[in-house]
């Protein structure tokens, strides 16, 4: 068992590079090093000049997704020790975005996603200041796993659909519109219906499933989407029999 | 090297017109709790408004979401506020100013319940009702909580509900380096963007900070590569006092090592605190008699104040009585008696961060924990209603000394204060920016381009120290003096090592000299708030003489000393750079300083 | 002064990863089911010109090519019924304030639906085909 391991890590600085190109870097290894503290140790001790993001370094801010040894990871929730075996591990930038630098992965766009499907809570008439609206543990239940996203954009480096369209508004999107819809206060999901049907929305997932695979917070994406699907066809349904009748599309 | 002389030249050919410009009625610096709250407030009180939230990390990076254990509001029927503010005056020691402890306690459940309008998922009781949790300081439970991840719950529910604010537009990974001063008043800042490496101006009628704490400036410490007190900084160099700096909590159940925390609530939930002999030793230490497990009383044993329990570890330390790890000495957070289905429904996301960071399952083994830095209780000097003596400057959040939390804060009062105080800062805001006093962005070219000069020269830095090694030396001078206990040479020894460490700052080399997401040379910037922010800390811990709170002097001034020392520090850079410390008396309207009890006596207090 | 790499999906995005080639797989289903519907197509074709030409067909079925295509065809359906029918809980979610039913159960029910109607299936052809049966 040796006590360092090698990192070879993709970098693109913009201002001198024309594309990507890889960098080896040997770092310590002990039992409870992560990723992320590899890649600390790399820019205070060998190479100041790596850019990568990080804060929390504990799985719950979003910030440190990078593509580890091809698959997408939250590079502080990722440990050396499981790659000893391998020896080497290949760090880039997380797929499918464009890469602003080293390992520093433009996001924007899918920011802009989760903005689009009006995640918030849409209600007709606000409660007065001093009530809570009830919901029972079982109602929170419906909704929970959706809630508990926390934007690290890993699904979207998992999703060839995205890879191959990146209009598609994506898992964790369409994710969070779902999280509303299921939730026992919201009254919006007919507002948020367009991005579900549109083109970009539910539609374009052919559930590769991945997205639930890498996911580090078990949000599972996959599963939101596809019962996305299924609200979809309903409310095609509902207004198809509207029509029908004459009342027009709801 | 190359690349170095290439990036150098870009530079120059920037020049002149590499400043871009931009103009807003307020800005805010920071997307966190405080920051959120403040958008959506100065929005919803004027839409007409153009508000502009800036940020070095995308809203939902910001620390907040790191919160676990939750955030104070009276709802029980048999609480009352009376009883909210005699804990938060006790537990801050009498330091807090009571006048703003009031208007907190009145308006910490309101701002819940909104929290809950805009979809925060509380925990509820089967019935739908909102579920509250007992939290060390508070004998009556009143903190509110999402699971064990309320922070992150409140920040993203913030953070979706300011997407429907069409005033309030964004600038993410923007990194706020100087404030602009003209006249005598705020009127804008200058910001890096990180992603081109470009300085921005931007000129604001009113300028919020809302930029988080600065336990970075400790080695071990619960908080975010991010927080590093870089609002404090900011205000501090334009001559704001900072107050109270010397007050820093450190949480006493962070894992040896990395200081993740492990939240209060564990120890709410239930969990007991034991050392090497399997022993409850708080009860050594004023906090008892001991509770039976998975039955634990307010205010009393593990339920006592962080400080408290903070203390009580360095001594069982020195006693010898600390389990030894591979990571450091420690002692366990037992949870075992609470049962897997308990453990799961409550804390998932502890049991989950012990499993992978120290490969312990809580449900079958005890969690090694320690002391670790968490909390700064002082800040941006600013009155109780969130402005700094600096017109059109507000401060708020962790970065702010509101008055709030003296010389302890109590557990889940700093979500509630993000609530409160931002949405009050938020409207502060809106207020002075609808009486249009905007400056000309031309105006504050001048300052801003020597400033950006500045800027520039330390990204081109070529000198022989290394910024990983003046930031190791100021964070273990800082853990060694200005830590749990304070001992007198130890704390002089730490003011000279700041000192020193900023000289030495000058004379700081990069190896990066490239624009485009340049960590290395936004960490150099930190580095430098962060130094002058561990300088206001430990001048005020030493003009401190007494022990109070979480400033613990048991050597030269073991004890309280309300007749000199009731009193708020105030650190303030002189033109020139030193630091100077005066006093700011305490406001006190209703609660005589008196004795903080806790366990057993304090079941006495109980429903005062 | 950004200049953003755009990186390019590759051709086979789809070979790089297991979790890809799973899907792919089972995507891939549809093809040989295709041409056991080809298959059964030019049976009847067959059956409709005569005895002859039928019987043809028939013993074609029994050559080794014959059976590869049947062995293949019948492995992608088992492959194509399990991966989807596991994919049901995730799809059909029945919780409401009125009706709340177990994911496992969904899935089990769906499983039990789907052995059964092909062993139906099976014993209905055997009932019809036996010598002494139906015909
Ligand atoms: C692990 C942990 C657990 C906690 N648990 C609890 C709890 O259970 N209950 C409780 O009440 N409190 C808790 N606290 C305390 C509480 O979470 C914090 O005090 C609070 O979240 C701080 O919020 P904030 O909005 O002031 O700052 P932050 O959330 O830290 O946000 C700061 C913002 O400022 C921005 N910023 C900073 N510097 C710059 C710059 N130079 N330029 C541009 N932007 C900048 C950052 O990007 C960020 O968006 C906990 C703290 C920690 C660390
Ligand atoms: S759904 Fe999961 S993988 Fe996707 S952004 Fe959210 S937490 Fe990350
Ligand atoms: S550093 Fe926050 S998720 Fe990894």
């Amino acid at each position: 068992m040796s006590d360092t391991i090698e990192l070879a890590v993709t970098r693109y600085r913009p201002e001198q590079d024309t594309q990507p190109w890889e960098q080896r870097y040997t770092v310590p290894c002990s039992d409870d090093m992560s990723v992320l503290d590899a890649l600390n140790y790399i820019k205070d001790a060998l190479d100041p000049s790596l850019s990568h993001r990080w804060s929390c370094r504990m799985a719950i801010c979003g910030s440190c997704g990078v593509m580890v040894n091809g698959e997408p990871k939250l590079s502080c929730k990722t440990f050396l020790r499981d790659y000893r075996e391998a020896g080497v591990l290949e760090v880039r930038a997380l797929d499918n975005l464009p890469v602003e630098r080293d390992l520093v992965a433009d996001i924007s766009g899918v920011v802009e996603h989760i903005e689009a499907v009006k995640p918030w809570l849409i209600r007709h008439s606000e409660p007065p200041v001093d009530t809570a609206h009830s919901q029972t543990p079982a109602q929170m239940a419906r909704y929970h796993a959706f809630s508990q996203c926390i934007n690290c954009a890993l699904c979207y480096a998992a999703c060839p659909q995205f890879g191959r369209n990146p209009a598609f508004l994506g898992p964790a999107a369409l994710t969070l519109a779902q999280r509303y819809n299921l939730d026992s206060r919201d009254e919006g999901s007919s507002e948020r219906m367009p991005w579900l049907n549109a083109e970009e929305g539910v539609w374009s997932c052919t559930f590769v499933g991945y997205c639930s695979e890498v996911c580090p917070k078990d949000v599972d994406p996959a599963s939101a989407i596809n019962r996305g699907k299924v609200a979809s066809d309903i409310n095609y349904g509902v207004n198809l029999f509207r029509l029908l009748r004459g009342k027009g599309d709801a | 090297m190359q690349g170095y002389a290439r990036a150098a030249a870009l530079c120059v050919l920037g020049g002149a017109n590499a400043m871009n410009q931009q103009q807003a009625d307020i800005v805010i610096v920071g997307g966190g709790g405080a920051g959120l709250r403040a958008a959506i407030a100065a929005a919803e009180s004027n839409p007409g408004l153009d508000i502009l939230l800036l940020s070095k990390v995308y809203p939902m990076r910001s620390h907040t979401v790191a919160a676990e254990g939750g955030c104070a509001g009276v709802i029980q029927a048999h609480d009352s506020l009376d009883a909210h503010f005699d804990d938060t005056v006790a537990g801050g020691d009498w330091l807090c100013d009571q006048d703003v402890v009031d208007y907190f306690v009145r308006h910490a459940t309101e701002e819940n319940l909104r929290l809950e309008h805009w979809g925060c998922p509380w925990s509820r009781k089967p019935d739908g009702s909102i579920n509250v949790r007992a939290f060390g300081g508070m004998q009556i439970e009143r903190t509110w909580f999402a699971a064990d991840k309320t922070g992150f719950h409140i920040l993203h529910t913030l953070f979706q509900t300011s997407l429907k604010y069409p005033g309030i537009r964004r600038c993410d990974e923007y990194f706020c380096t100087d404030l602009l001063v003209e006249d005598g008043h705020c009127a804008g800042l200058l910001a890096i963007d990180m992603r081109s490496g470009e300085q921005t101006l931007i000129a604001a009628s009113a300028v919020i900070l809302a930029t988080g704490g600065a336990a970075r400036v400790y080695r071990y410490n619960t908080n975010g590569g991010i927080v590093t007190g870089d609002g404090m900084a900011l205000a501090y160099r334009q001559g704001v006092p900072l107050r109270d700096m010397e007050f820093v909590q450190y949480h006493p159940t962070g894992l040896p090592g990395s200081g993740i925390l492990i939240t209060e609530a564990a120890r709410g939930e239930g969990g007991v605190l034991t050392n090497r002999e399997g022993y409850r030793y708080l009860q050594d230490y004023g906090l008892g008699p001991e509770t039976p497990p998975g039955q634990p009383q307010n205010k009393q044993m593990e339920l006592g104040p962080r400080d408290r329990l903070s203390q009580a570890f360095w001594h069982e330390e020195q006693a010898g009585r600390t389990v030894a790890t591979e990571r450091g000495a420690a002692v366990h957070l037992d949870l075992r008696h609470l049962g897997e289905q308990h453990i799961q429904e409550r804390l998932p996301f502890i049991r989950d961060l012990a499993r992978t960071y120290i490969n312990v399952d809580a449900v079958h083994e005890p969690i090694p924990v320690r002391p670790t830095a968490h909390y700064t209780m002082g800040g941006i000097q600013t009155d109780r209603h969130t402005a700094t003596c600096l017109p059109g400057l507000y401060a708020v959040g962790e970065c702010a000394s509101v008055g709030l939390h003296g010389a302890n804060r109590l557990g889940s009062n700093s979500l509630a204060e993000l609530s409160v105080f931002g949405r009050l800062a938020g409207e502060q805001a809106a207020e002075r920016a609808a009486q249009g006093l905007a400056v000309d962005p031309q105006r504050l070219r001048p300052q801003a381009e020597a400033q950006a000069a500045e800027r520039e020269a330390l990204r081109r830095a070529n000198g022989p120290e290394r910024l990983a090694v003046l930031r190791d030396e100021m964070a273990g001078a800082m853990e060694a003096g200005i830590g749990i206990f304070r001992v007198p040479a130890q704390m002089t020894a730490t003011v000279e090592k700041i000192a020193e460490l900023k000289a030495r700052y000058q004379q700081l080399g990069l190896k990066d000299g490239s624009h485009a997401f340049n960590t290395e040379w936004l960490q150099a910037i930190e580095l430098g708030f962060l130094l002058d922010v561990a300088e206001a800390m430990s001048h005020a811990a030493l003009a401190r003489q007494e022990s109070r709170g979480s400033h613990q002097r048991p050597e030269d001034f073991p004890a309280r000393n309300d007749a000199l020392f009731l009193r708020h520090s105030l650190a303030r850079q002189q033109q020139g750079g030193a630091t100077e410390v005066s006093w700011q008396d305490v406001v006190i309207t209703r609660s005589a300083p008196g004795e903080r009890h806790y366990g057993g006596k304090a079941t006495g207090e109980a429903g005062r | 002064m950004r200049k953003p790499w755009q990186p390019q999906q590759p051709r086979n995005w789809w070979l790089r990863n297991p979790a890809y080639r799973r899907y792919m797989l089972r995507e891939a289903t549809a093809l040989p089911l295709l041409l056991y519907t080809l298959l059964l197509l030019a049976g009847i074709v067959q059956f409709s010109r005569g005895e002859a030409a039928f019987a043809t067909w028939l013993s074609w079925l029994q050559t080794p090519a014959g059976l590869l295509l049947q062995g293949i065809a019948l492995a992608a359906a088992l492959l194509h019924a399990v991966t989807w029918v596991a994919l049901v809980p995730k799809i059909l979610v029945i919780d409401s304030d009125r009706l709340r039913i177990d994911p496992r159960h969904v899935l089990r029910a769906h499983q039990l639906g789907a052995l059964a109607g092909n062993l139906g299936l099976i014993v209905a052809t055997l009932w019809l085909l036996w010598p002494t049966g139906g015909a």
